[in-house]
């Protein structure tokens, strides 16, 4: 083990290193450019690279990009990375009120932790936690998306809209339909566009939910809205991070490993569900929505979890744990290291030295994003005239960039147009995504589920994990549902005001 | 009038843009088309083969484009499409490739196309659970016939979905079919033991079966692969059950004859070399190459085929 340390503090991995990471980070932070895309991309050209060199070149890239997703998120609502929904969501909240920099200070210490966390679980544990993940069928991911679809009621039960959420939710498991029908082969509803054939691009979809509307929505202002610079005057190192969020982080670094090891599951899902079980036993409820740092704090940490845990099936059984981990797994075949116990004996002298330089990818993020935080958090305070043309070309770019096909673009603004319609008439963008996300991995577990159970619905219930699952959702659902049955009831919905009073927040769980 | 000058002056701007004189052929980097994704055996076949061709022949320089989705379908009518002046070429793979066809969804046909060669292949194989009881494909027939398998392939009108479709003809059995999206999720339904048996490649599986994971129980060739040369071929358990994924290498069918013919050499050339076969076996790559005339003969062939099972049971 010792000579895979040296292996990887001599300078020219270091250097390797720091390089794959901060362009990671770069990446990760524009929208449109995603890790699966730039790992992929990446992969032929450590062809021709010393294997370990090249292997840690595209870790770093790997968990850079992870942890940039989070800062667009923050900043200007535009999440870099599917995985960074959750992030935006209470994220920018804390941005227009002038505390960026706590939130990419909780954001790249959630990053780290959950990183970190999942890496050594992937160095000490890999080959038992493989096995276990392999008990995880069909009907299981069918109910593991259901966990994360529990999502949309929990977003709802803070607008008190609850019907409006669902419409939205089931919208966006509409909008997933359209594509191939993997059951059946059969195209639905592509219209003759081979671009459809795979179904509706996320990317597009969620730069123009997110970044263009809410760019449109910055030039709809009669007047500029002021945000509160004097929060951002203070030194970065005085502001203390919020108490008890390190709860939150160990919970999202947790989620994030185990639903990583998952073959399959990606690291959206892993962000979503540890935020919305955040929301659940967070004492601050009522702030989630409106910038909780709690909330980025499980979802980063969840995300970046997702890292470590992917690649364990991936090291192990040669199964890729999300399309990121797929794309790595090319760049071990090329260099004719088959996954597989191999990987441990034969080639351990590449393998493990991988994996230690992850540690190290880690830490550079951190460093990287206390660094720069300070002066990154100056972004959220350029005046509209200037934010809104920037960022709406770059919101064409990125969705122009993600298959160089101009068909994106048009998704994307098609999307911005319907999204902001759906926003002003008080449905949650949010609760669409989830559905648009969501709803094809629920769809392709249920139906294959029915397959498998030669089309009786018993099969979702029949395993141990299927059971815990479900006592999971039940309790994910049911909080919410009373409360909300419980305002209808009494016809007296609290005035907005009485959420930011303090007393409010101080109802006993 | 206007009308006319500009169809003319267009005809005669191609008349001119066309005749990329054979001779001073290539004078700039040629474009492969690769319809998969980037880091994908596709990829890594296309990247191996123009590595080789460089080294060959100087002069030639190539870039290599990923476009990848619906399976394959958007690259190949990009190559299909793309201007013939043999600056951009392409990849293909079957069945995909005549797949398209056949279910009609295709923008292009065989003839838009000058098949330069086949490059590599992916045999057909079948997998089961390590604990199964299935040893063989007659064991695989009688469970069959005694109950339902749930047996997975990847994709409906796949490599997998098609063998898995003559199979059931030839034993005269019903499989309970289970279509994944790709072979992580085979991998992992098989080697978790949450399907019966599944329909794969060989270079899916190979690793797994070799750490004793899962178990493959039948090459579907009529002869066994150097590359697992202890897998007993369909052939030998009594079952005329084929299936290979192609790997091939094609050209827009306009392409002036004579830059065909050069290109043919260069690849023919390639394929040859002593360097490229190393190159493949380092990287899980199993090659197989064919000529133009027979790829095509033999993609012909494949497409009758897939047109019975279509009209059979279409998708």
């Amino acid at each position: 083990m010792f000579s895979h340390v040296m292996a990887v503090l001599q300078p020219y991995s270091i250097l390797t290193i720091i390089i794959g990471t901060v362009a990671g980070v770069a990446i990760g932070g524009m929208p449109g450019l995603t890790a699966t895309m730039a790992v992929g991309l990446l992969v032929p050209f450590t062809y021709t690279m010393d294997p370990a060199l090249g292997l840690m070149l595209l870790g770093g890239i790997y968990c850079g990009a992870m942890y940039g997703g989070s800062i667009p998120a923050i900043l200007l609502n535009t999440p870099g990375t599917p995985a960074a929904v959750a992030t935006a969501i209470e994220g920018f909240p804390m941005s227009r009120k002038g505390k960026a920099g706590l939130a990419l200070k909780v954001s790249v210490i959630a990053s780290f932790t959950g990183g970190v966390f999942s890496v050594f679980i992937l160095l000490l544990f890999a080959p038992m936690l493989a096995r276990q993940a392999l008990h995880f069928g069909p009907p299981e991911n069918f109910l593991l998306a259901l966990m994360g679809l529990a999502g949309i009621v929990s977003i709802a039960d803070e607008n008190s809209s609850l019907i409006k959420a669902l419409i939205a939710g089931l919208l966006g498991m509409i909008i997933a339909i359209v594509g191939t029908d993997d059951m059946s082969g059969s195209l639905r509803y592509t219209m003759g566009y081979v671009e459809l054939v795979d179904g509706i691009n996320f990317m597009p979809a969620l730069i123009g939910l997110f970044s263009m509307i809410q760019m449109l929505e910055l030039a709809g202002l009669r007047r500029t809205h002021k945000i509160d610079m004097s929060a951002l005057h203070k030194k970065q190192k005085s502001e203390p991070l919020p108490k008890g969020i390190f709860k939150f982080i160990a919970l999202g670094a947790g989620t994030g490993t185990v639903i990583g090891v998952l073959p399959g599951e990606g690291a959206t899902i892993a962000a979503f569900i540890s935020y919305n079980v955040s929301k659940r036993i967070s004492k601050l409820k009522e702030l989630f929505g409106k910038g909780n740092p709690e909330g980025i704090a499980a979802a980063e940490a969840g995300n970046n979890g997702c890292v470590g845990g992917s690649l364990v099936p991936t090291l192990t059984l040669g199964i890729p744990g999300n399309s990121v981990a797929a794309a790595l797994m090319g760049a071990f075949i090329i260099q004719g290291m088959i996954p597989g116990p191999d990987l441990f004996t034969q080639y351990a002298d590449k393998t493990y030295p991988f994996i230690l330089s992850m540690f190290i990818a880690n830490g550079v993020f951190l460093i990287v994003g206390l660094t720069v935080a300070p002066y990154l958090a100056r972004i959220a305070l350029i005046p509209p005239a200037i934010m809104v043309p920037v960022v709406a070309t770059f919101a064409v770019l990125g969705s122009y960039a993600l298959n160089n096909a101009i068909f994106d673009v048009y998704m994307m603004i098609a999307f911005a147009g319907f999204g902001l319609i759906l926003k002003k008439l008080g449905y949650s963008l949010e609760a669409l995504i989830l559905g648009l996300i969501l709803g094809p991995i629920a769809e392709g577990g249920f139906s294959q589920g029915m397959i498998m159970g030669k089309g009786s619905p018993w099969i979702f219930f029949e395993s141990g994990i299927a059971k815990v699952m479900w006592v999971l959702i039940i309790l994910l659902l049911v909080p919410p549902l009373y409360s909300y049955w419980k305002n209808v009831a009494m016809v007296k919905a609290p005035p907005k005001e009485a959420l930011d009073d303090l007393d409010s927040l101080n109802e006993p769980e | 009038m206007l009308k006319k000058s500009i169809l003319a002056g267009l005809a005669l701007s191609l008349a001119f843009a066309a005749p990329a004189f054979a001779g001073d052929y290539p004078s700039k980097p040629i474009t492969v088309i690769v319809p998969s994704k980037a880091g994908g055996s596709t990829d890594r076949t296309a990247r191996m083969l123009t590595e080789t061709i460089k080294k060959q022949n100087p002069g030639f320089e190539f870039v290599i484009k990923d476009i990848h989705g619906s399976g394959g379908q958007k690259g190949f009518e990009e190559i299909a499409r793309a201007r013939p002046d043999g600056y951009t070429i392409g990849m293909v793979f079957t069945p995909q490739l005549v797949a398209h066809i056949v279910s009609k969804r295709a923008r292009y046909t065989l003839d838009s196309f000058h098949v330069i060669a086949n490059v590599a292949q992916d045999p057909g194989i079948v997998a089961v659970p390590k604990n199964s009881k299935i040893k063989n494909l007659a064991d695989l027939a009688k469970a069959a016939k005694a109950g339902q398998l749930t047996v997975a392939v990847n994709g409906i009108g796949s490599d997998d979905f098609l063998a898995a479709k003559n199979f059931e003809a030839k034993a005269g059995v019903t499989f309970n079919l289970l279509p994944t999206k790709g072979s992580t999720e085979q991998k992992a339904g098989i080697l978790g033991g949450h399907f019966d048996a599944a329909f794969m490649n060989l270079s899916q599986m190979i690793a797994q079966h070799r750490a004793g994971d899962a178990r493959i129980i039948a090459l579907l060739a009529d002869k066994r692969d150097e590359n697992a040369p202890n897998i007993p071929t369909s052939k030998e358990q009594g079952y005329e059950v084929y299936m290979t994924a192609t790997r091939g290498i094609v050209a827009p069918a306009k392409v002036d004859k004579a830059i065909l013919a050069k290109l043919d050499a260069v690849a023919g050339k390639a394929l040859a070399s002593d360097a490229f076969k190393a190159a493949a076996k380092k990287g899980n790559i199993y090659l197989k190459p064919m000529s133009g005339p027979d790829y095509l003969a033999y993609l012909k062939q494949l497409q009758a085929d897939t047109q019975a099972v279509y009209d059979k049971a279409p998708w």
